[in-house]
């Protein structure tokens, strides 16, 4: 069989760019895939109109990588449009995982967003405190932006998705496994994350771990910490042990608590909710007044339960914002 | 899989369920639940003619999942799954919806109950479809029992179990056996040496070769699970050595109330004030006498001491009463000229023989006086124009007056308390302690010498106040509770149980400390926490907390309880 360049579509929804520039990280490698594939759309780095995916074949694109959440009608309607348009379609980053940093939005409403940013904001002059609409009449005209959503989605809850690459944004060199799975055809069975370990963090973690009792937790700059030592039983909060391994343990080999940007560890429905049963579960105390103080110590607790994952919450499953 | 089949079984339970719970539709509901082959209701499933109901479908139906929407499953659970088993299908195959405690007990709302017990059988129907069938494990039973206190109950368990050809280590504190009867005279209410009962136990013990005796000993751990425990024991505060135990009796007894904490008798102050531990010392040595060496002409006995009071102990440490008979009895037959009079609450003659003495001791001249639950007696110094040491007031109950009685000895009545490092023992065996701090049984009735933790046992006065018969009772009871599992060989360990997927698993250890049964261990080598199957109790701690889910609890996965909420929401 004659080898067929590789048709790809890369697209950002609501996004912050990370993710594309981690697909350029691959440095020298984007190259080789920029000749062994045609890139039909790249908004960041490369030409391609809308129309020309509308009118392509169904199925006519090989793999499309889908950054970032689905926040307003024009995310949904991309999404929509490149899953009829591709073989493969990939849940690329966090945002498109889980639903990411823009999904803690949905801790708000629509009304308080836009009152924040638009109305609110000092840096406003008065006179032009005006909110978005998706329709508007200017001069005659009529003008249309796209909806903004009352709630964050993840790409899954808008289209079928055949692969999930964690991360925020995912590793450069887990990209390139990915793509060369695609290439060699050798990807695991459908809805598989991919570009990640089967085991959490802390599995891959050097530090020393023993039996974990936490009096109080510390943000990094409130303590000395001992780099030898697991961060969490130092009381340095760290998703490691609920997080699925595969960035090359980034954050705690720099001192820092992992964030848990690759997402819940196999098998696990609610990463928040997991994280949050196993840190109370070593808090050394049973007295309700003292566990009240040190869970105090914790700040913005949903913050980091839920940082990149909110919208895959089930906290929000039954009833959408 | 194979397709499901499942049979749902509603029961009327008599009226307990019908009378609320329209039970004709909610077993017409369940027939259109997925998977559902036939549903039935009775009127009573627990019946012989429900249970065979259940088999005979199964046999010729070919139903693979079965669901009764009946009691709790603490009440039937265990009937259901043996039927299930007598008909060949994994017991773990059937689940209970309660419509009954959770529904019928519980609500008026005839139509809201009956949606609500459709909800409840949804629930189950859809969690069945995710059970798996389980097994059970067995495990050996070590034939050795520590014994932790050699008092009259750790003397009579040891014996008890040596007797039946099984060893015993006794661990005691002391440097000798024989608790705090060796520091009493004689017993209530037949006379008997105290001395004499425990000198024939402990005889008995030296001379079986079953039993081994460790004094100025103390148990430091205690790790395992029943039938096979491994404990520590130091002796002489020393290095610790190693013994493998199947079962334990705790039976680390109590010690007495400490009087000087009652300030108004004036215990430590007054020197003929003396507690019923130091009377006993003066039976002992034979002479009933005040400090300086006279013959008391009036002797008072105060009951409820620290016992029966806001103020320290509210319960009754249901011995001194006929103790305080026993004393008065004695300082009658010591001294016939010496006045007693006895100055109590209530009578609290309850045991065998023990309200006969009673009518015998008041018949002895002795003078009863009947002071108020919430009021005491006022001992002070007499006069030194009055012919005796003190003066006692009381407001006398049954007369309605202000009461003023001579004394020349005062007998505190002191009450029972767990003893000070009871706590710490419940640590380090793994059971718990009530307000009062003494060990909490299984269940106070059914299952008054069994703790929480299997393969634990408490006997005597460590579970609460007693006397001799009902402490060798429950040595007796423990000794017999652990003869049968030994008799046995084996234990065996219900299938459901938490596993750790050793692929999964981290090595966080952040489950290690947190199983209460000390389930939980954690393999150095690998790097990996596994969990003792025998020892869990499926309570879920560790699954909800195990961050990489690792952690599976057998027949409670997510999935299963995740079914179970899709159900009761849909
Ligand atoms: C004044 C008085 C008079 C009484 N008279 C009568 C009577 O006439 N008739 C009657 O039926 N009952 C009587 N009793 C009650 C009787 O004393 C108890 O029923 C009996 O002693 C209870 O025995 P036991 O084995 O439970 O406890 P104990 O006698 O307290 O024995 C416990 C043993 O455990 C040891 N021990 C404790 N902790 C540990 C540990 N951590 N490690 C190792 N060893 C430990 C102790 O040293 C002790 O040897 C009387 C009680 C009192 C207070
Ligand atoms: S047995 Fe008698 S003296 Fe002792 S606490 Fe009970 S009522 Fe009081
Ligand atoms: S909590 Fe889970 S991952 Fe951590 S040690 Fe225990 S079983 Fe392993
Ligand atoms: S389920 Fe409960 S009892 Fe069993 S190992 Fe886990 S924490 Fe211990």
């Amino acid at each position: 069989m004659a080898a067929k360049k590789l048709q790809i579509a890369l697209y950002w929804g609501a996004a912050c760019g990370g993710c594309d520039v981690a697909v350029l990280d691959t440095n020298e490698f984007i190259l080789t895939v920029g000749e062994a594939a045609d890139i039909r759309l790249w908004p960041i780095a490369a030409d391609g109109k809308y129309q020309d995916i509308e009118a392509m074949a169904d199925g006519e694109l090989d793999l499309s990588l889908f950054n970032g959440a689905v926040r307003n009608s024009e995310n949904e309607h991309i999404a929509k449009l490149l899953r009829r348009k591709s073989k493969l379609l990939v849940a690329f980053g966090s945002c498109a995982h889980l639903g990411g940093i823009p999904g803690l939005a949905n801790l708000t409403s629509k009304e308080d967003i836009f009152a924040t940013a638009y109305l609110g904001n000092a840096s406003i002059e008065p006179g032009n405190r005006t909110v978005p609409h998706p329709k508007t009449q200017v001069n005659g005209h009529s003008l249309e932006i796209p909806a903004f959503y009352r709630r964050v989605y993840r790409l899954s809850d808008v289209v079928d998705v055949d692969y999930f690459v964690p991360g925020c944004p995912p590793e450069p060199s887990q990209i390139k496994n990915v793509l060369l799975a695609v290439v060699k055809g050798e990807l695991p069975p459908k809805k598989s994350v991919v570009g990640a370990s089967e085991r959490t963090l802390c599995d891959d973690c050097a530090r020393r771990k023993t039996e974990k009792k936490v009096k109080r937790f510390y943000r990094p700059w409130e303590i000395i910490q001992d780099p030898e030592r697991c961060l969490l039983e130092q009381g340095i909060v760290c998703m490691g042990p609920a997080t699925r391994s595969g960035c090359g343990v980034r954050c705690p080999n720099s001192n820092q608590g992992c964030r848990g940007c690759y997402g819940p560890a196999p098998g696990v429905v609610d990463h928040g909710a997991k994280f949050l049963s196993a840190i109370s579960s070593i808090i050394d105390s049973k007295d309700p007044k003292e566990i009240d103080a040190i869970l105090g110590t914790l700040p913005d607790f949903i913050g980091i339960a839920y940082r990149f994952g909110l919208p895959a919450s089930i906290l929000q499953r039954r009833h959408g914002a | 899989m194979e397709d499901l089949k499942i049979g749902v079984y509603v029961c009327n339970c008599g009226t307990n369920i019908a009378h609320v719970i329209d039970a004709e539709s909610v077993k017409n509901y369940a027939a259109t639940l997925p998977g559902v082959k036939i549903a039935r209701s009775y009127r009573y499933m627990c019946s012989n003619p429900g249970q065979e109901m259940i088999v005979e479908d199964i046999r010729s139906q070919g139903l693979n999942r079965v669901v009764v929407a009946a009691c709790s499953p603490r009440m039937h659970e265990r009937t259901f799954r043996n039927a299930c088993r007598t008909a060949g299908l994994n017991p773990y195959l059937c689940e209970m919806a309660n419509i009954r405690e959770q529904c019928s007990w519980v609500h008026n709302d005839s139509v809201a109950a009956t949606e609500k017990a459709m909800a409840l059988t949804r629930a189950a129907v859809l969690r069945v479809a995710c059970q798996e069938p389980l097994e059970g494990l067995t495990a050996e039973m070590c034939p050795t029992t520590l014994v932790l206190g050699g008092g009259i109950a750790g003397l009579t368990a040891a014996l008890e179990l040596a007797d039946g050809g099984f060893p015993v280590v006794i661990v005691e504190r002391a440097d000798r056996l024989g608790g705090n009867l060796t520091r009493v005279d004689l017993t209530a209410p037949h006379f008997d040496s105290a001395r004499d009962l425990v000198r024939e136990r402990i005889a008995h013990v030296r001379g079986n070769p079953n039993v081994t005796v460790m004094l100025r000993s103390e148990l430091r751990s205690l790790s395992g699970f029943v039938g096979n425990f491994t404990a520590e024991i130091a002796t002489n505060g020393g290095k610790p050595t190693k013994v493998r135990v199947g079962n334990v009796v705790v039976a680390t007894g109590y010690k007495e109330f400490d009087a000087s904490r009652v300030t108004h008798f004036g215990y430590g102050k007054l020197p003929n004030v003396i507690t019923s531990f130091d009377f006993e010392r003066m039976l002992r040595a034979g002479r009933i006498e005040t400090k300086d060496g006279r013959l008391p002409q009036y002797a008072a006995i105060i009951h409820c001491v620290g016992s029966r009071s806001e103020e320290f102990h509210a319960y009754c440490s249901r011995v001194c009463c006929m103790t305080a008979l026993k004393y008065a009895n004695e300082i009658k037959s010591a001294i016939p000229t010496c006045y007693v009079s006895d100055l109590y609450i209530d009578m609290h003659a309850f045991g065998k023989g023990c309200e006969d003495f009673y009518k015998r001791s008041s018949e002895a001249k002795t003078l009863f006086l009947m002071y108020g639950k919430g009021d005491h007696p006022v001992i002070r110094r007499a006069a030194s124009t009055d012919d005796c040491d003190m003066l006692i007031e009381v407001e006398e109950k049954l007369s309605g007056e202000h009461i003023e009685i001579p004394a020349d000895l005062v007998i505190l009545m002191v009450g029972m308390e767990a003893r000070a490092d009871a706590a710490d023992v419940a640590h380090v065996v793994n059971i718990s302690q009530d307000k009062s701090g003494w060990f909490i049984e299984s269940h106070p009735k059914l299952d008054p010498v069994a703790t929480t933790t299997d393969g634990v046992y408490i006997a005597g006065t460590c579970a609460a106040p007693k006397d001799i018969p009902d402490t060798v009772a429950q040595a007796r009871a423990a000794a017999a509770r652990i003869l049968a599992k030994i008799a046995k060989g084996k234990i065996e360990i219900d299938g459901v149980f938490a596993e750790v997927n050793e692929e999964q698993c981290s090595g966080c250890r952040m489950c290690n400390e947190l199983c209460p049964y000390s389930a939980i261990e954690f393999d150095a080598d690998k790097k990996r926490s596994h969990v003792i199957p025998a020892a869990c109790k499926a309570c879920g701690a560790c699954v909800a907390a195990c961050p990489s889910a690792a952690i599976k609890g057998r027949h409670f996965t997510d999935a299963q309880i995740f079914a179970q909420i899709e159900g009761v929401l849909l």
